[in-house]
């Protein structure tokens, strides 16, 4: 692993700035009456924050592919327990 | 004061490879650790949607937006301690860590307030959880898995808190280098989890029903 | 490959002989040792267990213990063998002492968690124990509920707890091994030039890392569930008791390739050093191995095919355990090809790895009979599923970990055991477990239900016959600890190689320094040359 060039503050704080506004975007459109798209929003909202945290403060951005690996495999799984578990629940629910 | 080397360990860069990788690789048993109750919160609410929409309302926006606000902010200033650090800013890196810990605090704070509202609201299940109709056992259930993601996740935060200032005890000390910074890339990487577990939480819990 | 053994470095046994030498040491070797006394007392505690599940079994009748009595025995069998002995037996104790040396390191990346893994399992015992003396656990090792959260009157919550305490011990191990496994091996040990023992350590962590947190959180809802009498698992307050069948087989059906892949991993090892050949399709064994863990992490739902879920979830289930045994079957016929031509040596570690082969075929396809949903419909919870499973983790996990424990031995303790005696023992225990094991497919396929201590008188011969082999394989489980510790103290002492292996942990001293190598080898050539060794 290389070392890599040490970010511009102003770039934590560009993100920062983005993610309060993706909160705001997120709380507002709460407020409007969307039926199921409500939840769709805020999930891809919230997936959008997570991919923001983890590429630019924990720098993965700039990480050994094998680091991205392990960050993507958690969520991968997790995404199989919930998708399988799935194809039981929406069935009987 | 150059960087020492772990026995098993051919050189520092081997030794800083590892514990990125251990790092993250714990991280993703983190993931699979709560996300085994957002998969438990997935099938509840599948069960009972109303209830859940019901329930959510009942949560505080307020205070739960408010927070997500600290909590992202807090966020900022750890990257920035980190970046301090790496720079080799040993005072810029206390004074954005202490700022970190001091708005964990902050969230912890409105977070039990929060809880205390929530109490008199009378929706702390086995406590004194009172509310009745067609829902309430989907209700209560929402609350129950309230409670349980929202106070793991303090758990969290209070651990992250303690280990922030033991990185600003370590930071003062004069432990960290451009060439040594480990534990506070680390203690870096638990905190934006713990971030990335209520970026998640938020909507789920807070935002399920509001128009 | 290139290392030069110094004979006058000191070796890690001398390294220190006081009790806190040994309970706080860092080094991988030693842990090795501490787990593998440690779960060879648990395997004994759960074979009494069995014991007397067997006693009892010997009578329709339910006259040796009471029903619950039998309840407690069956559940903590499971407890204790699945936690204690089976899914920390290969790897804790094999896996922390080869992974390095195989590798070329000197010892794991991180020492301390390492030994922390180990005080975590002891802890989790020391918590399961708990719960056995105040008076067992009657909800089976698979604790579902409703009855475990709300009508047990046993000690669920300390078992529970034991079990949470000792996932964390596994996940420890399995990050240590990752980590190793990719940040440490030596120069020139390239991912194909790794011995297939690695590559299924490697499969086997992936699965402890991501697979038992969730096992610690669904014991964490049983707990608080149990405690509040509130919960997401109980239908009377809208929760669903298959949420915690779904959550508990995501970690436990993972859990039971944890069992094999090790295994597998020693049968590579063994097969190709006792018929001198090289592994057949190197690359098919590695990647099967892989394949196993992940498309092991998708089949859970098989153990649920008649508790109520939907028949949709049951079709997908269905195809994808047919889809794992798939990998399975290639590594078997890999190590047949292996034999294949080769010249093959009967010692006692091979005679275990044979009956591994061929016990873990039977078992694996006892396992598509019970994966067909029309057939499970019938064979559920019957003895034919707990044939299947002992099939596979008795017939193949233990025979593979006591091959391995034999084969390495010399390496560990620098000592020869006496390889009559292990033969005979060998064969005593694949006479007694196919005893024991047989009659049961039978007896399942002939109706009687598991977890039962009485049953009709027609199904009393099979059941006999199933108890006097377990006497047997007794027998030829205690014969080891015998010529074994006989060994320590007048065995002859091994040298750096004495069953001419391939492998870097046969180029250092037997038992190994306490930094594995005097110099640390360079590697140039894949694992198991042996037929160029025939060669010279």
């Amino acid at each position: 692993m290389i070392s890599h060039p040490v970010p511009a503050a102003a770039t934590y704080v560009l993100v920062w700035a983005a993610l309060i506004g993706l909160l705001l975007v997120t709380l507002g459109s709460a407020y409007v009456p969307l039926g199921w798209l409500n939840s769709a929003i805020n999930l891809a909202i919230a997936v959008l924050k997570a991919l923001l945290v983890a590429f630019f403060f924990m720098h993965l951005r700039s990480a050994h592919y094998m680091l991205r690996i392990a960050a993507a495999a958690g969520f991968f799984w997790l995404a199989i327990l919930i998708g399988l578990s799935l194809t039981d629940f929406m069935v009987r629910y | 004061m150059s960087v020492i080397v772990a026995r098993q360990f051919d050189d520092a860069e081997q030794q800083r490879n590892a514990s990125d990788l251990g790092m993250w690789v714990f991280l993703a048993t983190e993931i699979l650790f709560f996300g085994g109750l957002f998969a438990a919160y997935v099938a509840t609410r599948l069960h009972d949607p109303q209830a859940f929409a019901m329930a959510s309302r009942l949560t505080n926006i307020t205070l739960g937006s408010i927070n997500t606000g600290v909590l992202l902010t807090s966020s900022l200033t750890m990257a920035l301690a980190v970046r301090a650090t790496k720079l080799g800013s040993r005072r810029a890196a206390t004074a954005f860590l202490s700022t970190t810990a001091v708005l964990g605090v902050a969230f912890l704070a409105i977070k039990f307030t929060e809880y205390a509202l929530d109490y008199r609201g009378h929706l702390v299940p086995v406590l004194d959880f009172a509310h009745s109709g067609p829902h309430a056992g989907g209700i209560e259930n929402f609350f129950y898995l309230y409670f349980l993601m929202t106070g793991l996740h303090s758990l969290h935060m209070i651990i992250g808190i303690v280990v922030v200032a033991v990185l600003v005890g370590m930071n003062r000390r004069g432990d960290f280098m451009p060439e040594y910074f480990t534990p506070v890339e680390l203690g870096g990487l638990y905190w934006h989890l713990v971030d990335i577990v209520w970026i998640f939480l938020y909507p789920l819990l807070y935002l399920v029903s509001r128009a | 490959m290139s290392a030069v053994p110094m004979p006058s470095s000191r070796n890690y046994l001398d390294d220190g002989f006081s009790l806190w030498s040994w309970l706080s040491s860092v080094d991988h070797k030693r842990i090795a040792i501490l787990y593998a006394i440690s779960i060879t007392l648990f395997f004994f505690a759960g074979g009494a267990a069995a014991t007397l599940i067997r006693m009892e079994l010997v009578t329709p009748a339910g006259d040796l213990v009471s029903a619950e009595t039998y309840n407690k025995l069956f559940t903590m069998h499971g407890v204790i063998m699945v936690w204690f002995f089976l899914i920390p037996s290969i790897p804790s104790t094999l896996g922390n002492f080869l992974v390095p040396l195989m590798i070329g390191a000197r010892d794991l990346a991180f020492p301390r968690l390492n030994l922390a893994s180990w005080y975590l399992y002891i802890a989790g015992g020391l918590f399961t124990i708990g719960a056995l003396v105040a008076g067992g656990v009657d909800t089976g090792w698979t604790f579902y509920t409703p009855f475990s959260t709300m009508f047990s009157n046993t000690h669920v919550i300390a078992a529970v707890c034991g079990v949470f305490v000792v996932g964390f011990s596994t996940i420890l191990t399995g990050l240590n091994f990752i980590v190793t496994i990719h940040r440490m091996r030596a120069p020139g040990m390239t991912w194909f030039r790794l011995p297939l023992f690695i590559w299924a350590m490697y499969a086997t962590s992936i699965i402890f890392v991501l697979a038992t947190p969730v096992l610690a959180m669904t014991l964490f809802l049983v707990a608080i569930e149990r405690f509040a009498g509130v919960g997401i698992f109980d239908p009377a307050l809208g929760g669903d008791p298959l949420l915690f069948q779904h959550l508990f087989w995501f970690y436990s059906h993972p859990a039971v390739y944890v069992m094999i892949l090790p295994a597998m991993g020693v049968a590579s090892e063994i097969i190709t050093c006792y018929a001198r050949k090289d592994i057949f399709a190197y690359r098919s064994m590695a990647y099967a191995v892989l394949a196993i863990a992940i498309i092991g992490f998708l089949v859970w739902g098989h153990h649920m095919f008649v508790s109520g879920q939907s028949i949709y979830a049951g079709m997908v289930f269905s195809i994808l355990t047919f889809l794992v045994a798939i990998p399975s079957a290639i590594k078997v016929f890999n190590w047949t090809a292996t034999l294949y031509k080769g010249s093959i040596r009967f010692d006692a570690p091979m005679l275990y790895l044979l009956g591994f082969v061929g016990l873990f075929t039977i078992g694996g396809m006892t396992g598509l009979f019970l994966a067909s949903l029309a057939l499970d419909v019938h064979l559920h919870d019957t003895y034919f599923v707990i044939a299947h499973f002992h099939y596979i983790m008795v017939g193949g996990s233990v025979m593979a970990f006591l091959g391995a424990v034999h084969f390495w031995w010399p390496k560990i303790t620098g000592r020869m055991y006496s390889d009559r005696w292990a033969r005979f023992a060998a064969i005593i225990v694949f006479v007694g477990f196919n005893l024991t094991f047989f009659p049961q497919f039978l007896l399942g396929y002939l109706g009687m239900p598991r977890r039962y201590h009485e049953y009709p008188p027609e199904f009393q011969v099979l059941n006999v016959l199933s108890s006097a082999g377990a006497s047997v394989l007794a027998a030829g489980y205690l014969l080891p600890l015998f010529y074994l510790f006989w060994s320590l103290r007048y065995g002859a002492r091994a040298g750096p190689n004495p069953w001419h292996a391939t492998g870097l942990e046969w180029q250092t001293t037997s038992p190994p320094p306490v930094d594995n190598f005097a110099a640390i080898p360079v590697v140039t050539a894949p694992p198991y040359q042996y037929s160029a060794q025939e060669e010279r």
